[in-house]
C-alpha cells in the first residue's frame, strides 16, 4: 500500500512539474524560480553521486560547473556553436576535466582528499576571474544566448519565453535524475556504495576503487557541467562568482540538507534553497544565515537530511506490515 | 632594485604574520582534535568585525578593542568547540560539514547585522609613519609583524614551558597516551580550539584597519593559512609559522615579477604542488593513512 | 603445480623486517594453518599473499601465474580472497546483500553493461545460493536484516560465508577464531569444514587459538621471526621442541 502512495504522490508531483506553465501564468516568479531549482539541483544530483553514495567529499565542485559554463559560453559566442553541440562539448569537458583531477585528489585521504578538491575548484575559479582573454575576467562573460529556435513542423520554439526554457530545464533535470536513479540501482551503484562503506573491504572483494572512483568523479563532475551551462544560458551571462568556493559550499548545503545519499535529496535540497527565502519573504542574508544553521544543526542532530526525515515521517504515518520488504 | 625588494620583502613580513596567525590557530585546533577547521576563515573576518565594532560603540581605545575581540573570540570558540564539534567527534566529514555551515551562518550573519559593504575602520598607527631609508611603511604595518612576532614567541614559550603547554603537546601527540598519563584531553580541546580563535581573531582585527572589513574578508586568509600549514607540516607549530611566513614573502616578491591578478594562485598551486611531491610538508610526520 | 606457492617473500617495515624469507608450497587443497608468536610475521605474510601490501622481494604464484606484488583486487579476481582479522562486513547492507555484493561481478564493463541492460537474470540462482549459505551459518533468519545489527561472531559467519561464495581458489582467513564466543567456535569450526568438504580448495587459517586450528587443520605452518620455522601435521608441530622454544623463548 506504501509503495503504490508513493508512486501516485510521485505522479501527481510529476503532472504539476508538467503543467507548471498554467498554474504559474499568475505568477511567473514561480515558474522562474522553478527553473533555477532544476538548475541548482543538476550539480547537486552530481555531487550526491559523488559524496552522498561514493563518500567522495569534493569541496571544488562548482568548479567543475564554471568550467563547463565557460566552455558553453566561448564556443556559443567566440565559435558560433550551437546550444546543443556547445552543451554536448561542455559535458565532455568538464567530464574529462573530473577524471584528470579525480586521478590527482584520489591518492589522497581524508583531510587531504577534502583539502585538494578546494584547492582545485580555487584555481579554477582563478582562472575564469583572470584569463580575460577567453572568459572574459571578473566582470563576467556577457551575451550568451539562448538555444536557437528550433522546428517543429510548422511550429517555431524560441527559449526565450520563460514557460519554453522552463521545459528545458526540466527535461535536463529529469534527465539527470533518472541517471542518478539507473547508476544508483545497479550493480555500479553497490559497487559505490560498498566503497563508501568499506574501502578496503570493496577492495578485497575484487572492486578497483580508483576506478570507480574516477567514474563517479567524471559522471558528477559532467553533471555539473551540464548544470553550468543551463544557468549561463539562462541568465545569459557567466560570472566568476557564481562557480566561486562558497558557492561549492552551498552545493555542498544542498546536498546533505536535502539528503546525502537518497534520489530525492538534490530535489529537496534545491527546493528549499531557491523556495525558502521566497515563502519567508526573506532578505537574502537571512536566508543563507538560516542555511548556515539548518546544515549544522542537520548534521548534528538529523544526518540523513529532509529525505530521511520524512521517509521516517513516512514510516510512522504507514500501517506496519508484516514480513519484511 | 633593491628597495623595491625591500619594501616587497616587508610587505611579505607583514602579510606572512597575517597568515602565521591563521596558520597558528589551525595547526593547534588540528593538533589536539586532529580535525582541520574551514570555518577558521569566519573567525578571522569575526575578529575584524567585533574589533571595529568594540572600536566604535564602545570605547575609542584601538587596543582595547583588540583585546574585547579576542576575548568575545574564546567564547565564541568554547561554544563552537562544545556545541558543534565535539558531539561530531570521530566523524570526519560531519566535522567539516559541520565547519562548512558555519561558514554559511557567521558569513551571513554578518552580512545581516552590517550590511554587505566594507567598512572603513580609521585607527591612529595607520596613520602613522615610519621611515626606513628611502621607503615609508605605516605604524600598523610594522606593528603587525611585531605583534605576531610577540604571539608566537609567547606561544612558543607557552608550549613549551608551562604544565598546560606540555598537555596541550602531549595531547596532539597521541591522544590515548595523554589520557592515561591523566591530561583532561576534554579541557585540552576546548581550550585549544578557544586559543585558535582567539588567534584568528587577533589577525582579522589586526588588518581590519589596514584593508576594509567586509564579510569575505576571511575566505582568502582560510585558504592561505591551509597552504602555510600544509608548507609547514599539518601538525607542526613551528612548521606553521615557518609556511606562513614563506607563502607570506613569496607572494609580496612575486609581484615584481607577475602581474598581481596571480598571486592568490600561488597559494592554490603551492597547495597542489606540496599535496603532489611532499604531503607530510617541511616538518611534519609521514602521513597517517587516514582511511 | 602448486596452488600457491610462495618463495623468498621479504618485506621490511622503515626499520622493521616483517619478513626475512618466507618460502613455502601449497600443493593441493587443504586446510592449512599458520601459527607462530607475536611478531612472526604472520599478518604480513598475509597481506603480501592477498596484496595489501606488496613485499619487497620474493614471489607468489598461484597455479603457476606470478600474482607478486597485485593489488588486492586483482588477487581477489584472480582468487585469492581473505578475511579480515578485525571483521569486515557491510554494515548497512542486508546480510543477504552482503553475500550477493560479494557474488557480483565487479569488472566495470560488467557493471556498465548492467547498468544499461538491468538484467538481472541469474540472480534468482544467486539469491538461493546465498539463502543457502546463510543457513549453513544459521543467518538466514537475519537475511533481510542490516549486518549491523548482528553479534561479532555472527559477523564474522557473515564475512567468512560471503568470502566463500566467491569461490576462491585460496581462501585466506585472518584469524576467524579471535573475538568469537567459546560457544560459537564450534559452529565455526564446522562451517569452515563443511565449506571444505563442499569445495575442496586451499583454505589457509592464521590462528592464535591453537586448539581450534589444531582440531580442524590437516597441516600446520610454524612461522618465526620472518622465516618458517617449521612445518608439519598438528601432532608433529606440537611435539617441536623448536616450536616449543620459539613460543616460550
Amino acid at each position: 500500500m506504501g509503495r503504490s502512495l508513493l508512486w501516485v504522490l510521485g505522479l501527481l508531483v510529476l503532472a504539476a512539474l508538467l503543467s507548471a506553465p498554467s498554474w504559474t501564468a499568475e505568477q511567473p516568479y514561480v515558474l522562474h524560480m522553478l527553473v533555477l531549482m532544476c538548475i541548482f539541483a543538476i550539480p547537486a544530483v552530481g555531487l550526491n553521486l559523488m559524496l552522498g553514495y561514493s563518500g567522495l567529499v569534493s569541496l571544488g565542485h562548482m568548479g567543475f560547473a564554471g568550467l563547463g559554463a565557460y566552455t558553453a559560453a566561448v564556443l556559443m559566442v567566440d565559435a558560433r556553436w550551437s546550444f546543443w553541440s556547445a552543451l554536448g562539448a561542455a559535458t565532455i569537458a568538464s567530464g574529462l576535466a573530473g577524471v584528470c583531477i579525480g586521478l590527482i585528489c584520489f591518492r589522497f585521504r581524508g583531510h587531504f582528499f577534502m583539502i585538494v578538491t578546494l584547492a582545485f575548484g580555487l584555481l579554477l575559479h582563478a582562472v575564469m576571474n583572470n584569463w580575460d582573454e577567453v572568459t572574459r575576467g571578473a566582470a563576467g562573460f556577457a551575451g550568451i544566448p539562448r538555444p536557437r529556435p528550433l522546428q517543429w513542423g510548422d511550429e517555431v520554439i524560441s527559449f526565450g519565453p520563460l514557460p519554453h526554457f522552463y521545459y528545458l530545464a526540466l527535461g535536463l533535470a529529469l534527465l539527470a535524475f533518472a541517471v542518478q536513479y539507473l547508476v544508483v540501482r545497479s550493480d555500479l551503484g553497490r559497487i559505490l556504495s560498498a566503497i563508501r562503506q568499506d574501502e578496503r573491504l570493496a577492495r578485497s572483494r575484487g572492486v578497483d576503487v580508483l576506478l570507480y572512483k574516477t567514474v563517479v568523479f567524471a559522471l558528477g563532475s559532467a553533471l555539473a557541467g551540464v548544470g553550468g551551462v543551463l544557468q549561463v544560458s539562462f541568465l545569459r551571462v557567466a560570472a566568476p562568482a557564481s562557480f566561486n568556493m562558497l558557492e561549492s559550499i552551498n552545493t555542498v548545503l544542498i546536498v546533505i540538507v536535502g539528503g546525502a545519499g537518497s534520489l530525492m535529496g538534490p530535489a529537496l535540497g534545491a527546493l528549499l534553497y531557491v523556495g525558502l527565502p521566497e515563502w519567508l519573504r526573506l532578505a537574502n542574508e537571512w536566508r543563507l544565515v538560516i542555511f548556515g544553521g539548518l546544515l549544522v544543526l542537520i548534521t548534528l542532530f538529523a544526518p540523513a537530511g529532509l529525505a530521511g526525515l520524512l521517509s521516517s515521517l513516512w514510516r510512522r504515518l504507514s500501517p506496519p506490515r508484516g514480513g519484511s520488504s | 632594485m633593491g628597495e623595491v625588494l625591500l619594501e616587497q620583502l616587508i610587505n611579505g613580513l607583514m602579510m606572512g604574520s597575517v597568515y602565521v596567525l591563521v596558520a597558528l590557530g589551525m595547526v593547534l585546533i588540528y593538533g589536539v582534535m586532529h580535525v582541520v577547521n574551514f570555518a577558521h576563515g569566519v573567525l578571522f573576518t569575526l575578529g575584524g568585525y567585533l574589533g571595529y565594532f568594540f572600536y566604535h560603540r564602545v570605547f575609542d581605545s584601538y587596543p582595547l578593542a583588540i583585546v574585547l575581540a579576542v576575548l568575545s573570540l574564546a567564547v565564541i570558540g568554547v561554544l563552537l568547540e562544545r556545541g558543534v564539534f565535539r558531539p561530531l567527534t570521530g566523524n570526519l566529514r560531519n566535522q567539516v560539514i559541520a565547519s562548512l555551515g558555519l561558514i554559511l551562518f557567521l558569513e551571513n550573519l554578518v552580512v545581516a547585522l552590517w550590511g554587505p559593504n566594507a567598512l572603513q575602520w580609521k585607527v591612529a598607527t595607520t596613520e602613522h609613519w615610519v621611515q626606513l631609508g628611502e621607503l615609508r611603511f605605516s605604524l600598523h604595518h610594522l606593528g603587525i609583524i611585531v605583534v605576531t612576532l610577540l604571539l608566537v614567541t609567547a606561544l612558543g614559550l607557552f608550549l613549551k614551558y608551562t604544565r598546560f603547554g606540555t598537555a596541550i603537546r602531549a595531547t596532539s601527540q597521541s591522544q590515548e597516551a595523554a589520557i592515561v598519563v591523566g591530561i583532561p584531553v576534554r579541557t585540552v580541546q576546548w581550550s585549544s580550539f578557544a586559543l585558535g580563535c582567539m588567534l584568528a581573531g587577533v589577525g582579522g582585527a589586526l588588518v581590519g584597519p589596514l584593508f576594509l572589513v567586509f564579510p569575505q574578508m576571511g575566505d582568502v586568509p582560510l585558504i592561505k593559512g591551509l597552504a602555510g600549514i600544509l608548507l609547514g607540516g599539518m601538525g607542526s607549530v613551528p612548521g606553521a609559522v615557518i609556511g606562513g611566513m614563506i607563502l607570506g614573502v613569496t607572494e609580496s616578491v612575486s609581484t615584481l615579477f607577475l602581474p598581481t591578478d596571480y598571486r592568490d594562485s600561488i597559494a592554490f598551486m603551492m597547495m597542489v604542488a606540496i599535496l603532489l611531491l611532499r604531503p607530510q610538508g617541511l616538518f611534519g610526520q609521514r602521513m597517517r593513512g587516514e582511511d | 603445480m602448486s596452488i600457491l606457492q610462495v618463495s623468498g617473500l621479504a618485506k621490511a617495515y622503515g626499520g622493521i623486517r616483517a619478513l626475512e624469507e618466507v618460502s613455502f608450497d601449497i600443493a593441493g587443497p587443504g586446510i592449512y594453518g599458520l601459527i607462530g608468536p607475536n611478531g612472526a610475521g604472520k599478518t604480513t605474510l598475509f597481506d603480501a599473499v592477498a596484496g595489501t601490501v606488496k613485499p619487497d622481494s620474493g614471489r607468489v604464484m598461484l597455479q603457476g601465474q606470478d600474482v607478486t606484488g597485485w593489488p588486492s583486487h586483482r588477487m581477489a579476481r584472480a582468487g585469492i580472497s581473505r578475511t579480515f582479522q578485525e571483521c569486515r562486513v557491510l554494515a548497512e547492507e542486508s546480510c543477504l546483500d552482503n553475500v550477493l555484493f560479494a557474488a557480483q561481478p565487479k569488472g566495470l564493463g560488467a557493471s556498465v553493461r548492467q547498468l544499461i541492460t538491468r538484467a538481472s537474470g541469474h540472480r534468482r540462482h544467486l539469491r538461493e545460493e546465498a539463502m543457502r549459505l546463510l543457513s549453513m551459518v544459521r543467518l538466514q533468519d537475519y537475511a533481510h536484516q542490516p549486518a549491523a545489527l548482528l553479534s561479532f561472531g555472527q559477523r564474522r559467519l557473515l564475512e567468512i560465508v560471503s568470502t566463500f561464495i566467491s569461490s576462491p581458489e585460496v581462501f585466506l582467513l585472518d584469524e576467524p577464531a579471535s573475538g568469537v564466543n567459546p560457544a560459537l567456535l564450534e559452529v565455526l569450526a564446522d562451517f569452515i569444514s563443511a565449506m571444505y568438504a563442499e569445495r575442496p580448495r586451499v583454505f589457509l587459517v592464521v590462528e592464535h587459538n591453537m586448539e581450534f586450528i589444531m582440531s580442524l587443520a590437516q597441516d600446520i605452518i610454524v612461522m618465526h621471526q620472518g622465516r618458517v620455522l617449521e612445518r608439519g601435521t598438528p601432532a608433529q608441530v606440537q611435539a617441536s621442541p623448536a616450536v616449543m622454544e620459539a613460543y616460550l623463548g
